[in-house]
């Protein structure tokens, strides 16, 4: 679904971003991207929808090379970038006249998840609130049924029951045809939606594995100290330590920013 | 919805729907502003010409000024999508092909003023005219037509051929010009689009000064008949019409290259 080979790209009077990074992604999971400021992630969603262009190397998105933008791939793609705009109209003439330009858009879809995040249809998207604005945003995207949905930060400006319905709703909504892919720091509103993780770094990918893979390889406890025997990293919470431990007799929750932080500090779990 | 990628005529009327239905209210206070203006403008030049001194080649030079400046000023915020990162984002990502995208600008930016425009003026011209006359009979010449007054303007000499089409391309460059530099600067585009066409005048006019004047071209023997094909002066005017059409389909080239490589 998605390839990526040997991917070299820079901006303008900088440093290469990424070299030679290759990637694949296949449908069906939801996936988060996860990085530290500047690693990269907001370009690479770019670049995947054809809104930047590679300096070499090979991107193909559902077999459609992104940088020709054909109408084939766009409307099968849908990008929810951190900052956004949007005329100013009323929701239900915004859905009248852009839903017509996604073939698979689910009318139904759009009126639950608006009814689920309380926005009503005559409301002009002017003069909506950013959360509010973003909610819609979700709904639209969501409705649209595209087989790639990408998301950048998508819980930002969310209120707390938003975020639930959000997690409820993505979860409930999509099929094994589409791909999800979460560009997020709040990796706590996402840590029981996402079954596939990638870390990059330094215009790399230095993690990228599915969520049974890393269950199945170690654990996560809390506990009083951080002198645990064998363990692969640890840091402070309040009331003691949470560590990330080799694989024992118990499964447990994939803590994300556990995860996150070992690897980043070059921890290996395997 | 058709899943042609080059052209489909549902997707480019949906393209028109969307741009109607946000830019509706826009429009009208656009259109009614223009009537406003052309009204008064006719109403205060009449009164300045003593009303009956008024001819019908005053109101086309009328027109002229403000075909040209609010045409070149129009043409100029084509690509509106252009000036912020988000609007490039989300305009980008929208599933209409690049030339859907094209000929809507082109046609919405260009043809449509040009056909339009005119149209405009003359409903104007001929309603102020005729209310100006019902209370100021000195006021004479209070109908208005376009081939009346390009005629009284020309001195009755009709303009055809070559040098009409010459006419044709220098307008057109104007407006093609302001809609190229709306596509390819996103910050000021008709401020830049004046300074680049600038610094390339000023540069040719110094290119020219610098073969006459440093040079000394002027003490050569040359003959104006030598040069390349152009033998006179309708071959001169031939040469400059092709010129300026080579410019204007460059300057569309431009454009279109700039939508389609245009990254946010």
């Amino acid at each position: 679904m998605i390839q990526i080979n040997d991917l070299n790209f820079a901006y303008p009077r900088q440093q290469s971003l990424f070299t030679n990074l290759s990637m694949h992604l296949e449908a069906g999971s939801i996936t988060g991207l996860l990085g530290k400021n500047g690693a990269g992630k907001t370009t690479l969603l770019k670049l995947l929808t054809g809104q930047l262009h590679p300096k070499s190397g090979e991107v193909d998105v559902h077999n459609h090379d992104p940088r020709k933008r054909e109408v084939s791939m766009l409307n099968n793609v849908f990008f929810v970038p951190e900052e956004f705009y949007f005329p100013t109209i009323m929701i239900s003439d915004y859905i009248k006249i852009y839903s017509p330009l996604y073939p698979n858009f689910d009318l139904i879809l759009m009126r639950n998840t608006l009814t689920e995040f309380d926005l009503r249809d005559d409301c002009n998207l002017h003069r909506l609130s950013y959360g509010q604005k973003k909610k819609f945003l979700i709904a639209f995207t969501l409705a649209t049924r595209c087989r790639l949905l990408i998301l950048d930060e998508p819980t930002n400006g969310l209120d707390i029951p938003s975020k639930s319905v959000f997690r409820k709703i993505l979860a409930g909504s999509l099929d094994e045809n589409q791909l999800v892919i979460i560009s997020t720091h709040q990796v706590k509103d996402v840590e029981n939606l996402i079954d596939k993780i990638i870390i990059l770094d330094s215009g790399k990918v230095i993690f990228h594995q599915t969520i049974a893979e890393i269950s199945q390889q170690v654990c996560f406890v809390s506990g009083a100290s951080d002198e645990v025997e064998g363990a692969i990293y640890s840091e402070a919470i309040p009331g003691g330590y949470r560590t990330l431990m080799p694989k024992g007799l118990t499964e447990t929750e994939v803590d994300i920013e556990l995860l996150f932080n070992a690897i980043i500090k070059g921890k290996k779990i395997t | 919805m058709e899943s042609g990628n080059i052209f489909s005529l549902q997707r480019f009327m949906l393209l028109l729907e969307q741009s109607f239905t946000i830019n509706k209210k826009h429009l009208g206070v656009t259109i009614t502003a223009l009537t406003g203006i052309f009204f008064i403008i006719l109403g205060l030049s009449q009164s300045a010409a003593h009303f009956q001194g008024w001819t019908q080649s005053n109101s086309l030079i009328t027109f002229e000024l403000f075909f040209f400046s609010f045409g070149i000023v129009y043409a100029s915020f084509a690509f509106p999508a252009f000036r912020t990162k988000e609007k490039t984002m989300s305009y980008l990502m929208l599933p209409v092909s690049a030339l859907e995208k094209f000929t809507f600008e082109f046609l919405t930016r260009i043809v449509a003023f040009i056909l339009f425009m005119p149209l405009l003026f003359w409903v104007v011209a001929n309603l102020e005219g005729f209310i100006v006359h019902h209370f100021v009979p000195e006021l004479v010449n209070y109908k208005f037509s376009f081939f009346t007054a390009w005629a009284e303007l020309n001195n009755h000499n009709p303009v055809k051929g070559w040098t009409l089409f010459g006419y044709i391309q220098t307008a057109l460059f104007a407006f093609i010009a302001a809609f190229t530099g709306a596509s390819h600067f996103s910050r000021a585009p008709l401020m830049k689009t004046i300074a680049t066409f600038s610094i390339i005048q000023v540069t040719g006019i110094l290119f020219i000064y610098i073969l006459y004047k440093v040079l000394n071209l002027k003490e050569v023997d040359y003959s104006i008949n030598h040069i390349l094909f152009i033998r006179g002066k309708d071959y001169a005017v031939v040469f400059y019409s092709l010129f300026v059409l080579a410019v204007n389909l460059s300057l569309l080239s431009i454009a279109w290259f700039s939508l389609k490589e245009k990254e946010a």
